[in-house]
């Protein structure tokens, strides 16, 4: 790669995936015209201003106007533009605002709920005036009748407290696995089927990923999480490929999209819908044709992919009934549903292209099955079992014990399968500050559940 | 050679996995003949507690087979990380699967980074790096101890990975990644009693770009003093943790179960005879007959003894030079 490649890459540029970061926030967006916006908490950002400007970089939220509320009951929006922020001013807060007094302890502080003489009202007026959140917060503490007696610890975690809420600065990120896990798993974890990055991050070592090889994948439904990293893993320019087995008509992507890998990369996750692609390997080609629209009908498929992907991203909802092929990255595939539904039988559609590539590659075996389904995974595992080689790693993901407490009897005295483990894991965050660290109070207790083994015979 | 990439016929001088059970595996060398301790070429037999193993006979074999011993049966593995962690010989305390899989995660290590690594110790983690970074990034690992530099550079070599990986001896708590590596790496991976030593050095290896740093401390007070000296030197997003991977043990229990309820009741023979001295004998006479109930339960529980700490991950980020 050039150097002036890199540098293009460094920049922010239309279409796009960022994350944009507020303090500890969090959030995954396509920047995908001029006009897209983005709201964050109750602000509304303008992304326009990010056009070209490197990443990592730190952008100061502008007010632009009050857009008065359209519907009744609702608060009103504010609307800000984006500017690249070049003096680094976000030194401490404490500094800024140049506090020295504070208390030895908390005996001589009462919460009479009478400590702020600034009404709500008044507050809002200060945001209104003032754009920097050390204003505002300086007024807040000037009519705060406990602060000074605060001690310092507390005097912190107040600041702390009212500079999240006031913060005006953004910083965008490139997306990453790392980002994109950490912001599936805090919006919802349900969506990416509770799938704590602990537990990704060793379902991908159990699996055996890596450059060379080609994968076998069932996931029913993690918004694109888990064939992302597996493309994460095989890298560009390799020859590595996967299968990437669904049960619905679209396969989720969103995940695979948002790290923004070039063509060749994305190419080499082929995926299947399941039904589809295992008639094709038994009966041959030609059996299904028109069924496979129809056929798979399982529950999922309410709550499948298109109206997932529109809650986080407006501008990728393209995306919907039909045919197979809409979800594609880059558009060129673009049949409106119209079109395919009519179905030129000279020209392969992309499904189909995809059926045969994925059946060439069962026929030519695995090394490695990644499983992780809303189903029971018996009979999954049962009629994927047959294309992996031997002495290769098999991972079942599920977010209740129970399920793969099963599996590892059946799999146990079916003898395909050896070194069987079932596991769980416990993450904790620390506080680490002098003469302060501690674990954080609240932790997350689910982890899921990987079953793993290897394949013998 | 049989860590470059999957393969399905054990060759000469591959390393191969024995299983014998879930608590014993071994590592073995696939090759037809050793040199004993006298210096004299000998045929290559592998002890094990199922009976000793003709190694020659590995060779042409498929991996996932299962082997003859003289006194039972092993399956043949294709090792990979996660079975040489479980088998390698020990020169150090090692770092297992579930950090390991941590830190690759969180210093987002994939096909073409760069990484820095001390130290090397036994290779445990190295290995999982190499699987990550082939065929295009490259491992630069370090340590101070210099037969341990000699033992791990000749493994590397065997098990095929030598294209990608450096083994330096050197101490870079007191000398750095050396200048040739300055503005080279993407991620920076310390075990060490004193990471905080190596921090200021490890700012100056990472890319202009930016890059993501780890360090794994048994105790909380050298995480303590590696934050510090994080903050002291521009990184940022400076997070602290730690992971503990619970087994569980699948088994199904058969379980008798009481019946009481017939307690409850008098029998409607015996009230017939209404004679209640001959009562008692008639119904423990019953219970006995009766055959017991039992019922079969699926169950799951955790080994008498499982790891309650391991060490403290502390992660964070250099950000980019231009807003450093």
């Amino acid at each position: 790669m050039t150097k002036t490649e890199v540098n293009e890459m460094s920049k922010i540029q239309l279409g796009d995936y960022i994350v944009i970061q507020r303090q500890k926030y969090t959030k995954l967006q396509k920047f995908g015209n001029l006009d897209t916006t983005s709201m964050l908490g109750k602000e509304q950002l303008e992304l326009r201003g990010l056009l070209d400007q490197p990443y990592s970089a730190t952008f100061k939220m502008c007010p632009k106007e009050t857009t008065p509320s359209k519907q009744r009951g609702q608060r009103n929006l504010r609307l800000h533009t984006l500017e690249l922020c070049n003096e680094l001013e976000m030194r401490d807060i404490r500094d800024r605002l140049g506090i020295s007094a504070s208390g030895a302890d908390n005996r001589d502080i009462i919460d009479d709920g009478d400590s702020q003489a600034l009404r709500p009202q008044d507050i809002e007026d200060l945001r209104e005036q003032h754009s920097e959140s050390t204003k505002i917060i300086e007024k807040i503490v000037e009519n705060s009748k406990t602060f000074h007696a605060k001690t310092e610890y507390s005097q912190e975690k107040y600041l702390r407290k009212k500079e999240k809420k006031y913060f005006e600065f953004v910083q965008i990120h490139r997306p990453t696995l790392r980002l994109i896990t950490e912001i599936y798993y805090r919006q919802d974890a349900d969506k990416v089927m509770g799938m704590r990055m602990d537990t990704l991050s060793q379902l991908i070592s159990y699996s055996g990923v890596s450059a060379f090889g080609n994968y076998l994948m069932y996931e029913s439904g993690t918004n694109g999480l888990l064939p992302a990293s597996f493309l994460n893993s095989m890298g560009a320019g390799t020859e590595a490929t996967l299968v990437h087995m669904h049960p619905g008509n679209v396969p989720q992507k969103q995940a695979m999209l948002a790290l923004n890998l070039p063509h060749e990369q994305l190419q080499r996750c082929i995926s299947v819908n399941l039904y589809s692609v295992l008639r094709e390997y038994y009966q041959g080609e030609g059996q299904e044709s028109t069924e496979v629209a129809t056929e798979p009908s399982t529950p999922l498929e309410e709550i499948e992919p298109s109206s997932k992907k529109q809650k986080l991203n407006d501008d990728d909802a393209a995306p919907t009934t039909t045919s197979s092929t809409s979800s594609d990255s880059n558009g060129e595939n673009n049949t409106s549903p119209l079109e395919s539904s009519v179905n030129i039988p000279v020209q392969a559609q992309k499904w189909q292209v995809e059926n045969r590539r994925a059946c060439e590659l069962m026929r030519a075996k695995f090394d490695g099955l990644v499983i992780a389904a809303k189903e029971h995974p018996s009979n999954i595992v049962q009629a994927l079992l047959p294309f992996v080689k031997s002495s290769r790693p098999i991972v079942v993901y599920s977010q209740s014990k129970e399920v793969l407490m099963d599996l590892h009897v059946e799999l146990k005295s079916s003898s395909n399968a050896t070194n069987l483990h079932l596991t769980s894991n416990w993450l904790r965050y620390y506080q680490i500050l002098p003469n302060r660290t501690h674990p954080e109070v609240n932790m997350n207790g689910n982890s899921g559940y990987l079953l793993t083994g290897y394949t013998i015979g | 050679m049989s860590f470059l990439k999957p393969k399905e016929v054990i060759e000469e001088g591959d390393t191969v996995t024995l299983y014998l059970t879930v608590n014993s595996m071994h590592a073995i060398e696939a090759t037809p003949t050793i040199v004993n301790k006298k210096g004299e070429t000998i045929e290559y037999i592998f002890q094990t507690s199922y009976g000793a193993l003709k190694v020659r006979n590995l060779i042409g074999v498929t991996y996932g087979s299962r082997v003859e011993l003289s006194k039972g049966w092993a399956y043949v593995l294709q090792p990979n990380p996660e079975l040489w962690t479980q088998t390698l010989p020990h020169r150090t305390q090692i770092i297992y699967t579930p950090d390991i899989s941590m830190i690759l995660f969180q210093l987002e290590v994939r096909p073409g980074s760069v990484i820095v690594e001390s130290g090397t110790g036994s290779g445990s983690l190295s290995h999982y790096f190499l699987r990550a970074i082939k065929p295009y990034g490259h491992l630069h690992t370090f340590d101070f101890h210099e037969a341990r530099v000699q033992q791990a550079r000749e493994e590397f070599e065997r098990h095929g990975l030598g294209d990608f990986v450096t083994v330096y001896h050197r101490d870079v708590c007191q000398l750095g990644f050396s200048n040739e590596l300055e503005g080279k790496a993407d991620a920076v991976f310390l075990d060490l009693p004193a990471p905080q030593l190596a921090v200021p050095f490890a700012a100056k290896t990472l890319k202009t770009e930016g890059g993501r740093f780890c360090s794994f401390s048994p105790c909380i007070e050298q995480s303590q003093r590696c934050c510090i000296a994080l903050q002291e030197h521009g990184f940022t997003e400076i997070r602290s943790m730690e992971i503990l991977q619970q087994e569980h043990v699948v088994k199904t229990r058969t379980l008798p179960v009481l019946d009481l309820e017939f307690l409850k009741h008098k029998k409607p023979s015996s009230q017939k005879l209404n004679e209640s001295s001959t009562n008692e004998s008639n119904e423990t006479a019953d219970t006995v007959k009766t055959p017991k109930e039992t019922k079969k339960v699926l169950t799951s529980s955790a080994p008498p003894t499982l790891p309650g700490h391991t060490g403290y991950l502390t992660f964070a980020t250099l950000p980019p030079a231009f807003v450093r």
